[in-house]
């Protein structure tokens, strides 16, 4: 169990971050939604240890996050938003050398971790080619098997499906789902779709301060009722965002459809609808903003 | 196009770097033109501050260092698009290539320029300081800037722009950017370097990319008036310089605009061969992805180990993959390519004298990798050391690699060893380099030990420079404030220097020179060299334990939180290392100060020069006090080489041979010198009354109770002890060594009276310490000055004798005739004794030598030399011989039966007559190339001996009094000695070449007069004058007078004078016996030669021919003939010509199979006409005519002399 306690960090220039994020963060996935720049990174970042707070305390089991930060690193596993590889290595050998570095320093049983971890994201047949020539989606898994060397009981993973496509995501989420039994992996996101279809839990967080809590079923269970679903004008859609609480727009066949949240029927032709994960996270920004 | 530029001006205005380095240039030019501290463009002597010499040469210099802005505003322009991958937005703009890449091209040059413009404002607001000398002063001038601007900037930075903005564009890689920068600084320093050497000047001129070289080739010879007022003009080889610089720049950036595509993708640029790039497989691409995840048995467990040794595993790891980093990859071996490439350029020219090179011996070449390496390595230390530390970070790596368990020692101690052995393979390749180097050369004593001790004292400044640019890059925010700190760390190193803060202790990874002699190796240096580089050791270990705690893991650079987490890892082993580090760098610092500040003084030249004007401001009121005469000297000298020490205990006959009673005795006693004791007559010093006792400056005046009557003998008797305890800061005793041990009389043993020689001469120095301008020589006919010799006032002639002992291994040597030689406690002790009156000068050398003896007519001739510098003992012998033979048959009889030629470390590097007796430095002739077949080199050796020989009746003879001109009568007289020795030996045509070297360094090195330049016959002890114009003039003379008429004369003089009491000769009486061998119409040369200085310049207008229908050829040469006067500044007036000068028309032949000139015409003409034409009739195809041919006389451009004969249109 990660537990997060009033978490704040301020940027030189005065930028705040995190202002106050308490969350506790159970076994399982743990879906962070968030708007980009919302905190998410630096909230994980702080958490994989690689930056320092301004207030607040993380303690994981019984490890403080923010001071045991080699034992926190012993058990964890990271994928950052953006990683870069060096040049000229191929996967296997990088793969290995991180291996190494997380401290499996057994020959026999490192070359078996990596290999199995290799065949598991797929990149077997193309272990020995360099890193700097994969493509996204290939580089995206191989960062997740970077991050599942060694057992971690903490896993981190900063926005993984920007930038793959649909099948690769799938892939993705996958993989993660497998191993997201047994220990704590939080996965920030902006995409709603990963946490409803993966997470058992859930936070959204958007200037800095965490809006919600809870697991999607339930978030989504409280707006049960409450969602209405209009196709307008696009003309008119200033006046209805003035007298109602639209929490979205989308075109669809070259109409506007609106989402408007409302606990009174609407009528007016609306017409409710079941809510979606989606509708939470929208009315949730909509609220802090 | 310009809307490109101006957003690129824009753009870079806002960023702090253009700013940094404006101020950075502006405090640099500042400093140098305000302080010594920085010395850019030499401002030395009396060249003002604000010459325009120095200040075309200062921002020259900084358009060197402009270098790092055309590649930071330049590569950075083009750059800074791919890096921040928004060339696709751009590109897909409208835009034309043109635009596009001259747009920024401009912007960027603009805002360079603008950069650079610091440097000149630094310099404006510099001169305006009012601290500064007003007399170091010009007239402000805005011609120089122009100048400077127009000429070298402005082409440089459109030169390097074009270079470097094409290798950003074409490589689009910083990396090989950088590679560029470092490529264009070998081939100017290797231009500069070459310059020195007089066959391929203009070649090294046009080499140089930054036209320095060929300023310096305009302007070498500049006097000190011209520094300060003079432009150089565009003409020659400098503007041939530009115009090539500017039009390959032009050309490449054509080339680069013409290759560079307006995509992302840039065909590659090979900087390495075919041959050499790795061959990459084409893998297919196979695109496993569409293959659904395969879902596995569970992930095999692993064991995982955190411990220290799994640290190891993962140190080793890092380690390895740091160096494949830094090893694969075409910029490593570039750079080793370049550094190799520009050691090996500079082997052939190390220890070059005269044109002849030396053999390779070992500690030369280690030399050789010490001096290329310097600079070219710490760049590389500091470039490596940014690149790996700011690895990771940016690659985009951080995230994953510092979250990863690993201690971060290990990071940090994988980067450090790949540093390291980058530096170990620089050095190792240097090695593998020299060593073939020497094997080309057909030298193979590699001697292995000399190499290893060699590898260790170069490379450990280099290691430590690793550790200290790593923790400087892991303390900076960014890599590019880790850089500016290195070059401002670099700059600082010089600039402390300057500033006498010369104690290496704080100037981390320096240590006291240690020059390694092939007689002494290392000797006494090795202790200091020990010390320091431990010291150093602890003090990167200390910083290696600051980097460790303060090394930022992910991107949080806030101050604050990197103490907060620094404060949180300050335990367990790092608190260990620091506190073990910390109390071993302050014990070793300790050590090392009480031993170069406790028990030695540290004396920085500030405090030495403070000194010596004290010395000058206290004590020269006794310039002219009545000293006693030494007649007679015993010394008992025991020589303890491995303690550096020495025992001396002597007697002095002393006379007063004044007319007046002596009351006072001024004695001085060098402070270093420890005084057992003095006794004087019946008196201890100790008891007599000190009026004044001055210690620090080892001078004191004692009241003798009874006062010493004129002509009244007394006895000086002497112990004392000269001891090197522990070692120095710098300014290490090189005379007391190992082996090779060698000092002279008036470095330790007592002297009398005040020593003008301690004064300080430097002009401005002088000002400086509130002195007046130093009191110059005396008037060269004053006599009270000639009643002494100019090596000093208490003495003349004396009997000498001596007995020196030292340890059982070496032998000992004192001038005079061996009387007994004999062993006792384990020490070898010889007696000599002098059997001709000798001046009170002579010295004491030590070593384990092997000893060549050798007989010319009754004098023995005895060579002791170190046995590996056997190569040219044969040359010395041969020398001694055909010198005794042309001195005795043409100035006079020996007169002594005996001639020593001593070997001694390159500590210093000169040659030394004392009576029978020639100490001569190892690095001045004994290892000299001389077997080369090709060239024929100048036989120095050969020539040096002949010249100390020749010292023996110049000097030993007949010495000067101690006015204007002495040392005429001594250097100048060894010197034409030696040559007509020489000539003798290897004809007229060596002798040309010697002379044009003599003439060279003459004429170079009067520019750098800090007094005033004497005529010859007036030289106040100016080498340049009395060695090098010396030669040249008597050269001459003899050829205007005829060398039997001349000797004759000399001859004459020195039965005269010589061993004569006082008063002393002088240049007059001299010229006197010369002038009457002088042909009644050719008395107009002791004015030129020997009262003025003189230069002319003579060149050839026009040569042509036709042939006459005899058959001879007719010769019409046109000339132009002018003479001029210069004083002592340099100032120079043109006077009508009156002279006779050779006129030479020259036709070839074939000599074995080459084709050499021949003399078709020579004769000396009279002329009075500044545009002489001659019409000469020779019987041969003529080829070259010329005036003055031979470049007999004075001429700052002597390669205009002579012309190649044109045949003449038909004339009708």
């Amino acid at each position: 169990m990660l537990k997060i306690e009033n978490l704040s960090k301020t940027y030189p220039g005065n930028v705040q971050a995190l202002k106050g994020v308490s969350l506790e963060i159970p076994r399982g996935m743990f879906g962070l939604l968030g708007p980009n720049g919302a905190g998410k990174s630096t909230l994980m970042r702080t958490i994989a240890t690689l930056q320092e707070a301004d207030e607040g305390t993380i303690t994981f089991g019984e490890l403080d996050v923010l001071r045991q930060k080699q034992e926190v690193r012993q058990i964890l596993g990271y994928l950052p938003q953006e990683f870069g590889v060096y040049p000229r290595i191929s996967a296997l050998a990088m793969l290995d050398h991180l291996a190494l570095l997380k401290g499996v320093t057994v020959g026999r049983q490192r070359k078996e971790l990596v290999e199995h971890l290799l065949q598991m994201t797929n990149l077997y047949a193309v272990r020995k080619r360099n890193l700097s020539t994969y493509s996204g989606g290939m580089k995206q898994r191989f960062g997740i098997a970077q991050a599942l060397i060694g057992d971690p009981q903490l896993i981190i993973v900063d926005e993984p499906t920007a930038g793959l496509d649909p099948e690769e995501r799938n892939r993705f989420l996958n993989l993660l789902s497998e191993i997201g039994e047994n220990v704590v992996v939080i996965l920030s996101t902006h995409i709603v779709e990963d946490v409803s279809d993966l997470c058992q839990r859930m936070a959204i967080i958007a200037g800095g301060r965490v809006q919600l809590t809870g697991d999607p079923a339930t978030v989504v269970q409280k707006l049960e009722g409450k969602i209405w679903r209009k196709t307008i004008d696009k003309l008119e859609l200033e006046d209805y965002q003035r007298r109602l609480s639209v929490i979205s727009t989308r075109w669809f066949g070259g109409q506007l459809i609106i989402h408007v949240y409302s606990e009174a029927p609407l009528g007016d032709g609306f017409e409710p609808i079941d809510a979606v994960l989606e509708d939470v996270y929208f009315s949730t920004l909509n609220r802090a903003a | 196009m310009l809307r490109i530029a101006l957003f690129e001006l824009r753009y870079q205005l806002r960023q702090p770097l253009v700013w940094v380095m404006t101020f950075f240039f502006a405090l640099m030019t500042f400093l140098a033109t305000s302080t010594d501290g920085v010395n850019i463009g030499g401002a030395i002597g009396n060249v003002n501050r604000n010459a325009p010499w120095v200040i075309i040469n200062m921002l020259g210099i900084m358009s060197i260092l402009g270098i790092f802005i055309t590649t930071v505003f330049l590569a950075g322009a083009i750059l800074r698009d791919f890096e921040s991958k928004s060339t696709e937005l751009i590109f897909s703009r409208p835009i034309s290539k043109l635009q596009y890449l001259g747009g920024r091209f401009l912007g960027a040059i603009l805002i360079s320029c603008a950069v650079y413009m610091g440097n000149v404002v630094g310099m404006l607001a510099g001169g305006a300081m009012p601290w500064i000398d007003p007399e170091l002063l010009g007239p402000f001038r805005i011609a120089p800037y122009v100048f400077a601007l127009l000429v070298l900037v402005i082409p440089n930075l459109l030169f390097t722009g074009s270079v470097f903005f094409s290798l950003a564009s074409l490589t689009r890689s910083m990396l090989k950017t950088y590679l560029g920068v470092v490529g264009f600084f070998s081939l100017s320093f290797l231009s500069r370097r070459m310059i020195r050497d007089l066959d391929s000047q203009f070649l090294s001129a046009m080499l140089d990319p930054f036209g320095l070289g060929a300023l310096q080739d305009i302007t070498k010879y500049w006097t000190v008036v011209e520094r300060n007022s003079a432009i150089p003009e565009v003409t020659g080889v400098l503007l041939y310089n530009r115009l090539l610089w500017v039009a390959v720049g032009l050309v490449i950036l054509l080339v680069s605009c013409w290759r560079f595509r307006l995509s992302t993708e840039q065909p590659p640029v090979r900087i390495l061969p075919r041959w050499l790039r790795r061959r990459r497989k084409a893998t297919a691409d196979v695109e496993l992805a569409r293959r659904p995840v395969a879902i596995l048995a569970p992930i095999p467990l692993a064991d995982r180990f955190f411990g220290t040794a799994a640290a190891w595993k993962q140190f080793l790891r890092q380690t390895r993959l740091e160096l494949g980093a830094v090893f694969k990859g075409s910029l490593f071996i570039t750079l080793l390519a370049f550094g190799l490439f520009n050691l090996l350029a500079s082997l052939s020219f190390f220890e070059r004298l005269f044109g002849t090179s030396v053999y390779p011996v070992s500690r030369l070449m280690i030399q050789g990798i010490e001096g290329s390496y310097a600079f070219l390595l710490m760049i590389i230390v500091i470039f490596y050391s940014g690149e790996l530390i700011w690895r990771e970070r940016s690659l985009d790596l951080s995230g994953v690699y510092d979250s990863m368990p690993v201690p971060n020692w290990v990071f940090f101690a994988a980067k450090m060893v790949a540093q390291q052995l980058v530096v170990l393979a620089f050095l190792l390749a240097g090695m593998l380099a020299t060593v073939g180097y020497q094997a080309s050369q057909g030298y193979f004593e590699f001697e292995p030990m000399v190499y290893a001790k060699g590898f260790l004292v170069v490379v450990m400044p280099f290691l430590l420079g690793c550790f200290f640019a790593s923790f400087v890059q892991v303390i900076s925010p960014n890599k590019f404030i880790g850089y500016l700190v290195m070059i401002v760390f670099l700059v600082s190193t010089q600039a402390l220097d300057a500033l006498d803060f010369d104690h290496y202790l704080y100037r981390f990874g320096s240590t006291p020179a240690a020059p390694y002699s092939d007689m002494n190796g290392y000797g006494h240096f090795v202790t200091p060299l020990v010390w320091f580089n431990v010291y150093w050791v602890f003090g990167a270990a200390l910083l290696t334990s600051i980097a460790v705690l303060f090394w930022v893991r992910g991107n949080d650079f806030a101050w604050r939180k990197r103490f907060d987490l620094a404060r949180q890892r300050f335990r367990g082993p790092v608190k260990g290392a620091l506190a073990v580090a910390l109390l071993g760098f302050v014990a070793c610092g300790s050590w090392i100060f009480y031993n170069t500040n406790v028990l030695n003084e540290y004396l920085p030249d500030d405090k030495l020069e403070a000194r010596q004007a004290r010395y000058e401001k206290e004590y020269r009121q006794y310039i002219d006090v009545d000293l006693p005469r030494v007649v007679g000297v015993y010394a008992d000298v025991d020589i303890f080489p491995k303690e550096r020490r020495v025992e001396a205990r002597g007697r002095y006959r002393m006379v007063n041979k004044n007319a007046e009673p002596l009351r006072d005795i001024h004695m001085s006693i060098p402070p270093q010198v420890d005084v057992n004791s003095v006794q004087i007559g019946s008196y201890d010093l100790k008891d007599l009354e000190a009026k004044i006792q001055d210690d620090v400056l080892g001078y004191a005046i004692y009241e003798l109770p009874t006062p010493w009557l004129p002509g009244e003998e007394m006895e000086l008797r002497f112990d004392l002890t000269i001891a090197a305890k522990g070692f120095v800061n710098s300014r290490s005793n090189t005379s007391l060594v190992y082996n090779g041990t060698f000092f002279n009389n008036t470095q330790y043993f007592p002297r009398f009276g005040y020593n003008p020689g301690q004064e300080l001469q430097d002009r401005a120095d002088r000002r400086k310490h509130g002195l007046p301008p130093v009191e110059r020589f005396a008037k060269v006919d004053d006599l009270e000055a000639r009643r002494n010799t100019y090596l000093g006032k208490d003495s003349d002639w004396v009997d000498f004798e001596t007995v020196v002992s030292t340890s059982e291994d070496q032998i000992a040597i004192a001038p005079g005739y061996l009387q007994k030689e004999w062993r006792s406690d384990g020490r070898r002790y010889f007696h000599y004794k002098m059997d001709a009156p000798i001046l009170h000068f002579y010295s004491y050398l030590s070593a384990d030598y092997t000893v060549v003896q050798d007989k010319w007519n009754d004098v023995d001739i005895e060579i002791y030399y170190h046995a590996p510098h056997h190569f040219n003992i044969d040359r010395m012998i041969e020398s001694v011989k055909d010198s005794l033979a042309y001195f005795e048959a043409n100035f006079g009889p020996y007169q002594h039966r005996q001639m020593r030629i001593l070997e001694f470390p390159r500590y210093a590097t000169f040659a030394q007559a004392f009576p029978n007796t020639v100490p001569f430095s190892e690095s001045i002739g004994f290892i000299a190339k001389l077997d080369e077949e090709d060239d024929e080199p100048i036989d120095y050796p050969y020539y040096v001996t002949a010249h100390e020989v020749a010292h023996q009746w110049w000097a030993h003879q007949v010495i000067g009094g101690f006015v204007q001109g002495a040392t005429m009568l001594s250097e100048t007289m060894s010197q034409y000695s030696a040559l007509m020795v020489m000539e003798e030996e290897y004809g007229p045509d060596k002798m040309r070449r010697f002379l044009k070297f003599e003439l060279d360094r003459y004429l170079r090195d009067r520019s750098g007069e800090r007094v005033e330049e004497m005529p010859l016959m007036l030289v106040e002890n100016q080498g340049y004058i009395h060695y090098r114009k010396g030669s040249v003039v008597m050269y001459a003379l003899r050829d205007y007078v005829g060398e039997t008429a001349l000797n004759e004369a000399l001859a004459a003089y020195v039965e005269a004078k010589k061993f004569q009491q006082p008063p002393f000769t002088n240049t007059i009486e001299f010229l006197d016996f010369v002038g009457q061998a002088i042909p009644a119409d050719k008395k107009a040369l002791i004015a030129d030669l020997f009262e003025n200085i003189t230069l002319f310049e003579n060149e050839v207008d026009e040569a042509t021919y036709h042939q006459r229908a005899d058959g001879k050829y007719v010769v019409h040469l046109a000339t132009k003939a002018r003479k001029l006067r210069a004083d002592g500044d340099g100032v120079e007036t043109e006077i009508p010509i009156d002279d006779w000068i050779d006129i030479g028309v020259f036709g070839e032949q074939e000599v074995d199979g080459k084709k050499v000139p021949k003399v078709l015409f020579l004769e000396k003409r009279y002329i009075q006409d500044a545009a002489p034409v001659f019409e000469l009739v020779v019987d041969e195809l003529p080829v070259r005519a010329g005036i003055d041919p031979y470049n007999k006389l004075v001429d700052r451009n002597s390669n205009d002399n002579m012309d190649k004969v044109e045949k003449a249109d038909e004339v009708s």
